[in-house]
């Protein structure tokens, strides 16, 4: 070799030397300090998160050396190793996913406009491939210093591009920390939400500036935690105690849905037909007194393959219960009333959790079970000026939009618009049946006793027991054998053969093709 | 953090079923309402420590009011 040769290849072994020493030292983020005070708020790191996520040595980063470009003086001298958020590709359980994990040891986690473009080109990656995106939130919000005055007239792609893929690819935005402002809507824009007690929180505005702006005095957790948002405004799916729990619900919820849109969700192998067999406990779950309740959730864990669900927001609305669970294999999504809850009545907020789910559930493929216990809508002044009406269209119009298989099956009560929301005989269910126990009805007894003779119970000496007498003959006239032998349910079944009946008529419908008119969007009621 | 557990519906105290001082996990009942014809829970909504009852037996709750005083744990 000439001496020119050899000079050639240790410049090059240099420059490789260099390049992977920068790498090493990006990859150890914001150093170990901040690496350390992360772990003692009981976090992990965005790298420890992606690969506890990811299937073991398949994560493949994009953009490791990114780093801030920023001129503005309060950015002079920053270090920001892969500008504060780690991206890229990877699978779970053998399938692709994107993923972007803000990276809190950066800065506190705040996006840059290079961290931004990095999320932007997996962005792509995952709506361009058709695989789920994933975003790890654990972020202070936009890094101002790099927005400074009117250069945010840029900002914002980020939402756009999100509602582009959405119903496209399943989209998670898991909170572990801190999502505020801008980042709040990253969440409110996904399908799944799940959120770390404790350590997360999110809020359009945090609370130095709710301090300064409202002069409210108010901490993270009281204005924005997993408390909040899973039981009061709804915008979380789920709460967990830990960041390892929250990996292992991401994964657990995306085994139940397809890559995308266009796909089947996976069926789970080794189930077989024979193996679901008549189940006692179906007839015990439910009492035959119509004064005692019971907890919808365990006919739901019968009706599940090894017991096991996932449900969304359990603790908001719990009037309704919507749980993706699988049925001799098929993942199918339930939703059923709860007793336990309002008596199972719905208000605005249970129905906005269903027509969302059913909305989920129909954008990618995965058929609906519902089972009814329901008493209808709750009435009164306060809920209509809470806008009942147009919450419960919501409902209405998305069961009559999904295109999914729909399996009903009446339990208990079937009472007026309830008994139709619920994907009542008029809305395409692909089977209807019903439990010896169910009363379906425009309304229950008492009620509709007291409107139909409200004249002779007005007129009668014992107005009281006037009216408990037309209740009873009202009663009479509540029979589910009425319904079936009009041809307006398919069958009256035994209660214990009830996940057997979902499993066929699942199984059969499974390929189930629906067309309707061409039309640009439904005018759906908000 | 103190948490005020409400009554999610209007109806009469039927049963109270936790003890003021009492341990309780999330979702354990701490009284059942009788309301629209059934007996309907009223159930904790966090792990935590009853502090404060506010109701007795018998008693007429609307909904919203407070029923218990929780101490999370």
């Amino acid at each position: 070799m000439t001496k020119q040769v050899v000079e050639e290849q240790n410049e090059l072994k240099q420059k490789i030397d260099k390049l992977l020493e920068k790498k090493e030292k990006y990859r150890e983020m914001g150093g170990q300090k901040y690496i350390d005070a992360q772990h003692e708020k009981n976090k992990l790191t965005a790298r420890e998160r992606i690969n506890l996520l990811l299937d073991e040595g398949s994560f493949k980063e994009m953009g490791i050396l990114a780093h801030h470009q920023n001129l503005h003086p309060t950015m002079e001298g920053k270090f920001t190793p892969a500008d504060g958020v780690v991206a890229g590709r990877g699978t779970i359980d053998g399938r692709e996913v994107c993923v972007a994990a803000h990276d809190y040891t950066v800065l506190a986690g705040a996006i840059g406009k290079v961290a931004e473009t990095k999320v932007a080109r997996v962005r792509e990656w995952s709506l361009k491939n058709r695989v789920p995106m994933i975003w790890l939130v654990d972020s202070a919000g936009v890094r101002v210093q790099e927005s400074i005055g009117s250069l945010f007239a840029g900002n914002g792609r980020q939402f756009f591009d999100q509602v582009q893929m959405s119903g496209v690819v399943p989209l998670i935005c898991a909170l572990m920390g801190p999502g505020i402002a801008g980042t709040a809507y990253l969440p409110a824009l996904a399908d799944f939400v799940p959120m770390v007690k404790k350590t997360s929180y999110m809020a359009l505005g945090g609370p130095h500036l709710v301090r300064s702006v409202v002069g409210e005095d108010v901490d993270e957790q009281t204005l924005g935690g997993s408390r909040v948002h899973t039981q009061e405004s709804g915008v979380a799916d789920l709460e967990v105690k830990s960041d390892e729990e929250c990996l292992k619900v991401i994964k657990k919820y995306l085994s139940y849905f397809p890559s995308n849109n266009e796909q089947k969700p996976p069926i789970k192998e080794g189930v077989e037909r024979a193996e679901i067999t008549i189940n006692e406990r179906l007839a015990e779950i439910v009492p035959t007194n119509p004064k005692k309740i019971y907890n919808m959730y365990d006919v739901i864990k019968e009706l599940s393959d090894d017991n096991d669900i996932l449900a969304m927001k359990p603790k908001w609305a719990k009037n309704i219960i919507t749980a993706f669970g699988r049925v001799g294999g098929y993942p199918v999504g339930f939703i059923a009333n709860q007793p336990m809850h309002l008596g199972g009545a719905l208000d605005g907020d249970a129905a906005d959790k269903a027509a969302r789910f059913m909305n989920i559930c129909d954008s990618f493929n995965i058929p609906l079970v519902f089972l009814q216990d329901i008493p209808g809508f709750i009435v009164g002044s306060k809920v209509e000026k809470a806008g009942i009406i147009r919450h419960g269209a919501k409902m209405l119009h998305m069961v009559s939009e999904a295109t999914v298989p729909k399996i009903t099956i009446i339990i208990r009560k079937a009472y007026g618009a309830g008994y139709f929301v619920m994907n009542g005989r008029q809305f395409d269910p692909d089977y209807i049946a019903a439990w010896p126990t169910a009363e379906i009805s425009v309304m229950g007894a008492e009620g509709a006793s007291s409107i139909l003779y409200h004249k002779q119970i007005r007129k009668a000496e014992d107005s009281k027991a006037a009216w408990s007498e037309y209740a009873d003959q009202f009663r009479n006239l509540i029979d589910v054998e009425v319904a079936a032998s009009n041809m307006l349910i398919d069958d009256v079944i035994d209660p214990r053969e009830t996940k057997l009946q979902i499993f066929d008529a699942v199984a059969s419908a499974w390929n189930k093709k629906v067309e309707r008119p061409w039309k640009k969007n439904s005018i759906r009621p908000v | 953090m103190k948490i005020e557990v409400t009554s999610q519906m209007t109806g009469n105290v039927w049963k109270v079923v936790v003890a003021k001082g009492e341990q309780v996990e999330e979702d354990q009942e701490i009284l059942i309402l009788e309301s629209m014809k059934m007996e309907i829970p009223v159930v904790s909504p966090d792990d935590g420590t009853i502090i404060e009852l506010k109701v007795e037996e018998g008693d007429f709750v609307s909904e919203g009011d407070v029923i218990a005083i929780l101490e999370e744990d």
